[in-house]
C-alpha cells in the first residue's frame, strides 16, 4: 500500500489541538461514527475498539449504505465480507487479510484501512450524498447503478436443481411486476398531492407542496421531527467542511500509525490470499466458457478471413491515381461514419447536459414552461430509446441463444427438441 | 389493493354474480366473532379489494360482464340490482344479440377480434377506477363455446395490455360426462392458451362441487345455482381479507400478489385447486363444534389423497418414507396415489386461528425434491369467521390433483383428433391442425412435468 505522504508547505500551525479537532470532525461527519477515543485506541492496536470499526467499515462499503443488512449478519459474516468488498476494491494489505473475524482485534488495520478509503476518493461525500434529508418528492435515479460486487448474502452450496432457479427467477418476475404496479400507484397518489397542494408553496417557482412538505405541515409533530434531522445534517456538513480544512493534520497522523506497525512479514506465499474461492464444480464451468470464447473468436477469423481477402482483390484491382484514392477516401469515410453510428447505438447517448441523481418533481401548469430542470418528456423520451437499444440487444442475445440450442439439438439425432411455452 | 373480474359467458357470469354476492354477505355479516372494530377493518379491505363506491352509497362491483347473447346478463344484473345491498355498474357490460354455438375457434377468431375494442375499453374504464389495479379475475368455463374461445382470446389481451397487473383465470372443468360432444377440443385449446397467457389457473370441478353439494349440502335437485353457491364460497375463503404477517393485525394489501408468489412462480406449473373444510348446509352450523386439529387433520388427508371433499378421504395413503419414491408415483391410472405438492396456502378464519398447529404441512416427504417446505408452504389467518363458521379452513394447492383429469381430456381429445372428426368446425375459422398440435404438446409436457415431481 503506498504511503500517502503530505508536504508540510511551510505551514507550522499543526499545534497540539489540531489532531483531536481534526479527528472529532471526522467522526461527527461519518455516519454511524465511532468516538474519537475509538481513534485513538486504534492507533495502538486496542481489542476494545475493533468491533465499532469493523461496524463502521461495513457501513461505509455497503452499496446503498445498507443499513437493514447488516441486522442479518452476524459479526464473522460481516467481517469475512468487509475483508472481500476491501480486496475487491484493490485493498492489498496481508495484516488485515490475516485478522480474525471474530471482531476482537485489528483495530490498527482497520483504522488504516478506513483512512484509505478516504484518501481514494470522495467518500465522505458520497456518504453525505447518501444521507441527505430530501425535502421533495424524487424521481428515482436514471441511471442503473450495478452493484460492482454481489451484497452481503448466500454462497451456494453445490449443484442446484434448474426447476429451482426457474421458481426463484418466476418469483422475482412477480415481485418485479407488483414493484411496477405499486410505482403506478404511488405516481397516481404523488400527482394527486400536488394537483391539491398547488399554490401552498412560498417558493413561486415550484408552486406545490411535497410529502414530506405537506407532511410536516399537516402535523406540527412531523415538522419538528423534520426540522431536527434537518438540524443534524448540518451539523455533520459543518463537520465535513472543518475536517477538509485541517485534514492534514490527520494524514500526519495516519503515516505515524503506519510506523508503529510491525514490519511487513515478507514470506506471503505461506499465507492464503484473500481471493474468492472457485468451488471445483465452476472451475469446470470456467473452461468451458473459455473454450466457447474461444471457438467464437476461431468462428469470426474464419468468417472475416474471405470477405478481407475479397475485398483487397476488389480493392486492388482499382489501382492507384487520383480516382483510386478518392474512392478509397469515400469508402474511408463512409467506414468512419457507420462506426460513429454504430457506437452511438451502443452507448447511452448521455443527451443534453443530464445531470445525473436523483431530481425533484415539480408539477406545473400548462402554459408556464419551466427554464430550469429536466420536462419530463424528454426524461420519457429518453428513456424509451434506452428501452428501444436494449430491446433490440435482448432479441439478439435470445436470438443467439435459440440458434445455439437448436444447433446443440441438431447434434443428438434422437432428440426431439420442444420448446417452452411463451410467446 | 382492487380485482378486476371479467365475466364471460354463461357460466362466468352466473358464478360472477355468486361470488359478489357471498364476498359482500360475509362481509357484512353480524357474526364476526370478533370485536367491532376488527370488523370493519375487515369490511373495508374486502370493500376496496371488490367494489367501489358511488354517490348514494350502493358499492358496485369491480366487474365487466362479457356474453354473446343478452339473457343471463340481464338476469345477472337484476339479480344483483334486486337485493339492494349491491350491484353492477349500468355501462359495465357488453353482449350481442346472437350467440356463437359452442365453436370456439368462432369465439376466438370471429368473436374476439370483432369486439377486442369494446371490450378492452370496458375494462380500461374499470382500472381507471381503482386507486391501484392488483390484477384481474377471469371467470370463464374451459369447455362451452363464447366463454371459452373468447376468453382466451381477451386474457391474451389483458397480456399485451396490461403486462405488469396479475392474471388469475378461475376455470369450470366440465363434468367428465358433459354433453358438448366438441368439449375435449375446447378444453385443450382453452388450456394451451391460458398457460401462455395467464398467470395462475385456479380450477373449479363441476363433478367435485355436484357432490359437495350432494353429499355434504344435503341437496335432492342440485341446480347450477347451488353449484355456484358452493363455488363462490370457496373462492370467498381464499380471498376474504387475512392478515399481511404472522402476529400482524394488519390486513393484507395485495392476496392476489401474495398467493401467486407463493404458489405459481414457475412457468411449468400454473395448476391450482381448492379444498375447504367444514361445508354444510346453513342450517346445521349452530350445531356443530370443530377443533383446528380435527380440520387440519382431515385437511391434509385430503391434500395426500386427493380428496375433493372431507366425506369419504382414503385414510391408508401415507407419504412416501423418506429416499424411497412414493406409491404410484411413475403411472397417472394407478390408484392410490400419493399426491405430491410442489407449493401449498392454508388459510385459516376464526376462532383462535393463530394458535392452530400446521406442523403436518410442512413435512418435507409432502413436497417435491427442489422446494423445501419453508419455500413450499405459506399459511395465511383471520381470527374473523367467514360466513358465520366458528372455524373453517381453505387449502390453495399447486399440486397433482390435476394430473389425472388433465390426462383424461387430452387422451379423448387426441382420440377424436386421430380421426379428424369435427375439425373442420374449427378450421374453418382460422384453428387449424397445428394449433391442436402445438396444444397437445404443451399439454403433454405439463402432463409430464407434474408426473415427475
Amino acid at each position: 500500500m503506498g504511503r500517502r505522504r503530505r508536504r508540510l508547505a511551510g505551514a507550522a500551525g499543526v499545534g497540539a489541538g489540531a489532531l483531536p479537532e481534526a479527528i472529532a470532525a471526522l467522526s461527527q461527519s461519518l455516519p454511524a461514527g465511532p468516538s474519537p477515543e475509538v481513534f485513538r485506541r486504534a492507533k495502538f492496536d486496542r481489542p476494545e475498539a475493533a468491533s465499532a470499526l469493523w461496524r463502521l467499515l461495513f457501513h461505509v462499503l455497503s452499496p446503498l449504505g445498507a443499513v437493514g443488512a447488516s441486522a442479518s449478519l452476524g459479526p464473522e459474516a460481516r467481517a469475512r465480507w468487509v475483508k472481500s468488498a476491501l480486496s475487491s476494491q484493490g485493498y492489498q494489505r496481508p495484516a488485515l487479510a490475516r485478522l480474525p473475524e471474530d471482531g476482537s482485534q485489528g483495530s490498527r488495520e482497520l483504522l488504516l484501512a478506513l483512512s484509505w478509503l478516504l484518501a481514494r476518493g470522495p467518500l465522505l461525500e458520497r456518504l453525505l450524498a447518501q444521507t441527505r434529508v430530501r425535502l421533495g418528492d424524487e424521481v428515482p435515479a436514471l441511471e442503473c447503478e450495478s452493484l460492482a460486487w454481489p451484497g452481503p448474502g448466500v454462497e451456494a452450496e453445490g449443484p442446484v436443481d434448474v426447476r429451482r432457479v426457474q421458481w426463484l427467477l418466476g418469483k422475482l418476475r412477480l415481485r418485479w411486476r407488483g414493484l411496477a404496479s405499486g410505482q403506478r400507484e404511488h405516481s397516481a397518489l404523488l400527482s394527486k398531492i400536488h394537483r391539491y397542494t398547488y399554490g401552498c408553496h412560498g417558493n413561486h417557482s415550484l408552486g406545490h407542496l411535497s410529502v414530506t412538505e405537506t407532511e410536516a405541515l399537516r402535523d406540527p409533530e412531523n415538522g419538528r421531527q423534520l426540522l431536527q434531522a434537518l438540524e443534524r445534517e448540518n451539523a455533520r456538513l459543518e463537520a465535513a467542511v472543518r475536517w477538509r480544512a485541517c485534514e492534514l493534520v490527520y494524514w500526519q497522523w495516519m503515516d505515524t500509525v503506519l510506523g508503529a506497525c510491525p514490519p511487513e512479514v515478507p514470506a506471503a506465499a505461506s499465507q492464503p490470499t484473500s481471493l474468492p474461492r472457485i468451488p471445483e464444480h465452476r472451475a469446470g464451468e470456467l473452461e468451458l466458457v473459455a473454450r466457447e470464447l474461444q471457438g467464437l473468436q476461431e468462428a469470426l477469423r474464419e468468417a472475416a478471413e474471405p470477405r478481407r481477402a475479397a475485398w483487397e482483390a476488389r480493392v486492388g484491382g482499382q489501382g492507384q491515381g487520383p480516382r483510386g484514392s478518392f474512392s478509397r477516401r469515400a469508402v474511408q469515410e463512409a467506414v468512419q461514419q457507420q462506426l460513429a453510428a454504430l457506437q452511438r447505438s451502443w452507448e447511452q447517448d448521455p443527451g443534453p447536459a443530464r445531470p445525473l441523481g436523483p431530481h425533484r418533481l415539480v408539477r406545473s401548469r400548462d402554459g408556464t414552461a419551466a427554464g430550469q430542470g429536466l420536462q419530463a418528456a424528454e426524461v420519457i423520451g429518453m428513456l424509451r430509446s434506452q428501452e428501444a437499444c436494449l430491446e433490440a440487444v435482448l432479441h439478439q442475445l435470445q436470438g443467439q441463444c435459440r440458434q445455439e440450442l437448436a444447433r446443440l439439438a441438431g447434434a443428438l439425432p434422437a432428440l426431439v427438441w420442444i420448446p417452452p411455452p411463451g410467446r | 389493493m382492487s380485482i378486476v373480474t371479467v365475466q364471460l359467458g354463461q357460466c362466468g357470469n352466473q358464478i360472477g354474480f355468486e361470488v359478489f354476492d357471498a364476498l359482500f354477505s360475509d362481509s357484512h355479516c353480524s357474526q364476526g366473532f370478533c370485536s367491532k372494530k376488527e370488523n370493519e377493518a375487515y369490511q373495508a379491505s374486502c370493500k376496496e379489494r371488490f367494489f367501489s363506491e358511488e354517490e348514494n352509497g350502493v358499492p358496485i362491483a369491480r366487474a365487466v360482464l362479457v356474453d354473446m347473447e343478452p339473457k343471463v346478463i340481464n338476469q345477472t344484473l337484476s339479480k344483483a340490482a334486486q337485493s339492494g345491498r349491491w350491484k353492477y355498474g349500468q355501462h359495465s357490460c357488453f353482449c350481442q344479440k346472437q350467440g356463437s354455438g359452442n365453436n370456439w375457434a368462432y369465439g376466438y377468431s370471429v368473436h374476439g377480434p370483432r369486439h377486442q375494442e369494446s371490450i378492452m375499453n370496458l375494462i380500461q374504464k374499470e382500472v381507471e377506477k381503482c386507486d391501484s389495479l392488483s390484477g384481474f379475475f377471469i371467470i370463464m368455463s374451459m369447455a362451452g363455446g363464447t366463454g371459452s374461445g373468447l376468453g382466451a382470446f381477451i386474457t391474451q389481451n389483458l397480456q399485451d395490455e396490461f403486462s405488469n397487473s396479475l392474471r388469475m383465470n378461475q376455470i369450470i372443468w366440465p363434468y367428465g360426462t358433459g354433453e358438448v360432444i366438441v368439449q375435449n377440443y375446447n378444453s385443450i385449446l382453452t388450456l394451451s392458451h391460458l398457460y401462455r397467457s395467464s398467470d395462475a389457473l385456479l380450477v373449479h370441478e363441476n363433478d367435485a362441487v355436484h357432490k359437495i353439494c350432494a353429499k355434504l349440502m344435503n341437496i335432492k335437485q342440485i341446480s347450477f345455482s347451488d353449484i355456484n353457491q358452493v363455488l363462490a364460497h370457496q373462492l370467498g375463503s381464499v380471498f376474504q381479507p387475512t392478515y399481511s404477517a404472522e402476529g400482524s393485525s394488519h390486513y393484507r394489501r395485495n392476496p392476489l400478489g401474495d398467493l401467486m408468489e407463493n404458489l405459481v412462480p414457475h412457468p411449468e406449473f400454473k395448476m391450482l385447486g381448492i379444498r375447504n373444510i367444514p361445508q354444510m348446509p346453513e342450517n346445521s352450523l349452530a350445531y356443530s363444534a370443530f377443533t383446528w386439529a380435527g380440520l387440519l387433520k382431515h385437511l391434509r388427508q385430503m391434500l395426500i389423497s386427493n380428496a375433493k371433499m372431507e366425506e369419504g378421504i382414503n385414510w391408508q395413503v401415507r407419504p412416501p418414507l423418506s429416499g424411497l419414491p412414493p406409491l404410484g408415483r411413475a403411472s397417472v391410472g394407478a390408484e392410490p396415489h400419493f399426491n405430491t405438492s410442489i407449493a401449498n396456502l392454508v388459510i385459516l378464519r376464526g376462532k383462535e386461528a393463530h394458535s392452530a398447529d400446521l406442523e403436518g404441512f410442512k413435512e418435507p416427504a409432502l413436497y417435491t425434491s427442489w422446494l423445501k417446505p419453508v419455500d413450499a408452504f405459506s399459511v395465511w389467518r383471520t381470527q374473523r369467521a367467514f360466513r358465520r363458521y366458528e372455524k373453517s379452513a381453505a387449502l390453495v394447492s399447486n399440486s397433482q390433483f390435476l394430473v389425472k383429469p388433465l390426462d383424461t381430456i387430452v387422451g379423448r381429445a387426441w382420440n377424436m383428433f386421430a380421426s379428424k372428426a369435427y375439425i373442420h368446425q374449427y378450421t374453418k375459422f382460422g384453428v387449424e391442425e397445428e394449433d391442436f398440435l402445438d396444444s397437445f404438446t404443451l399439454l403433454e409436457q405439463i402432463v409430464a412435468s407434474y408426473c415427475n415431481l
